[in-house]
């Protein structure tokens, strides 16, 4: 990761290589360009001349791939996001034996352990995106919602059930997204598993109340 | 009240200073200013074209074209669009503070402060969800300033809510807990306003009394508030 700028690893001559390589990867490199660019500089500075600088091709190969620097961002940033939903829920999924409180731990850990390590990714799918447009905030929207199912199944572990207001996973949601937000916007995204107890809290509650949230927020202090 | 713009916010009425009868239908009185009333009614034009058309489309010319004022009008009072808006957005934030503390300060206990504060600020989105989603949505575009002066009030609100802690005896809720309210309520209305749900605020208002009530008072208590709150939404429906 780092700063923009001509990136050695990706401008390598291609000739020789099979034409379905090429373009993928060229297609591949814009979008990898993308997200190191608008993480670094921020989506609006961000322009077709930089990422296809960064990414080593020219203006004409982006515009072949892609209509607008916006429609670049937004297929980008369904990567991300695919990314981001895929490794929350194999988390969740791997411990499909334990109580829901448990899967919802390990999979808010997994989230948080991937930002932390990707700070491009982070910043790209939590922070630039919601400056980047109306469409852009549609697809931040439909992506968080790709976290409902998980938190949904709170309902039937939960002793409220059915009387839990519909806008619970929303709720929940909405809480500790905007907490993860305000840390990675201020430059602390290295260190968002700290957030770990704060953000479990923030997603049980609404399910389980104060009380048992914060006994799950307790037992992962008491871990370290 | 419903949401057939019961909290319209009528000059004199919730704002200071204005009291002009036919201020309404022009933008004026809209955030309550005291001052030049062509000042507010460009602030109340610029936060009306931003939620309605985004903050990049908007300049100096569409601000015009929607309050019909001269360009002269606009240079008057501020330098540019950017300046336009961060001090429409300071007086949109200052006076969605001060519908909610007035409706707040009726009330006796955290629990009756917190439903008509809140149901203030619904009210209000109901009835203009264009400067509801500049305030809200639209506060990332427009740099620095405008996010330090939400970060501020955010900080109000949640001490606010916090002050629950006082009724309380024994067991409270985690330090995190008023912060955690505040952004999933925050999370829900901006989902909303973002994709252009513009009305049916003041029904959520049963669901956000259940999520600030229940980390203090517990699920028994947190129920009843919701019922309690959905009654009055019925009745104010019916």
């Amino acid at each position: 990761m780092g700063s923009p700028g001509p990136n050695p690893r990706v401008t390598e001559r291609s000739e020789g290589l099979p034409r379905a390589y090429v373009v993928r990867s060229q297609r591949e490199r814009l979008l990898e360009a993308t997200i190191r660019v608008t993480a670094a500089k921020g989506y609006d500075a961000t322009s077709v001349g930089d990422v296809i600088e960064f990414a080593g091709v020219s203006e004409e190969t982006f515009y072949e791939f892609f209509g607008s620097r916006e429609e670049c961002f937004l297929e980008a940033y369904d990567a991300v996001m695919d990314v981001l939903v895929a490794h929350v829920e194999s988390a969740f999924e791997a411990c499909v034996a334990e109580p829901w409180p448990q899967r919802i731990v390990a999979g808010v850990r997994a989230l948080v352990e991937l930002l932390a390590a990707e700070a491009d990714i982070a910043r790209m799918a939590m922070v630039e995106v919601t400056a980047a447009g109306d469409a852009a905030r549609e697809r931040y929207r439909a992506a968080l919602a790709r976290f409902r199912p998980f938190l949904e199944e709170g309902r039937t572990y939960s002793s409220q059930g059915e009387e839990l207001p519909a806008d619970t996973a929303r709720f929940a949601i909405g809480g500790a997204t905007s907490m993860i937000f305000d840390e990675i916007r201020a430059g602390r995204g290295p260190e968002l598993p700290r957030l770990l107890p704060d953000l479990v809290f923030a997603v049980l509650m609404p399910y389980l109340g104060a009380e048992a949230a914060e006994d799950e927020m307790r037992r992962l202090v008491r871990e370290g | 009240m419903g949401k057939q713009g019961a909290a319209k916010v009528q000059p004199g009425e919730q704002g200071a200073g204005l009291t002009t009868a036919t201020a309404d239908d022009m933008g004026i009185g809209k955030l309550g200013l005291d001052g030049p009333p062509k000042r507010e009614k460009i602030m109340v034009g610029m936060l009306e074209e931003v939620g309605a058309n985004g903050y990049d489309p908007t300049s100096v010319r569409t601000i015009l074209a929607r309050t019909g004022l001269y360009r002269q009008a606009f240079y008057d009072h501020f330098t540019d669009k950017d300046a336009c808006f961060k001090r429409a957005f300071e007086a949109g934030v200052a006076h969605l503070e001060a519908i909610a503390i007035e409706a707040a300060a009726t009330e006796e206990d955290w629990r009756g402060k917190l439903r008509a504060g809140l149901g203030a600020v619904l009210d209000f989105l109901d009835a203009e969800p264009e400067i509801g989603r500049a305030l809200i949505v639209e506060v990332h575009a427009a740099g620095a300033e405008p996010l330090r002066r939400r970060a501020e009030t955010m900080k109000k609100i949640t001490e606010f809510i916090d002050l629950a802690r006082r009724e309380l005896g024994g067991e409270s809720p985690p330090g995190i807990a008023p912060e955690g309210i505040l952004a999933g309520i925050h999370a829900i209305v901006h989902s909303r306003l973002a994709t252009g749900e513009n009305d049916g605020f003041r029904e959520l208002l049963p669901e956000f009394m259940y999520f600030a009530v229940l980390p203090y008072f517990g699920a028994v208590a947190a129920r009843e508030e919701m019922s309690a709150a959905q009654a009055e939404v019925g009745r104010a429906q019916a």
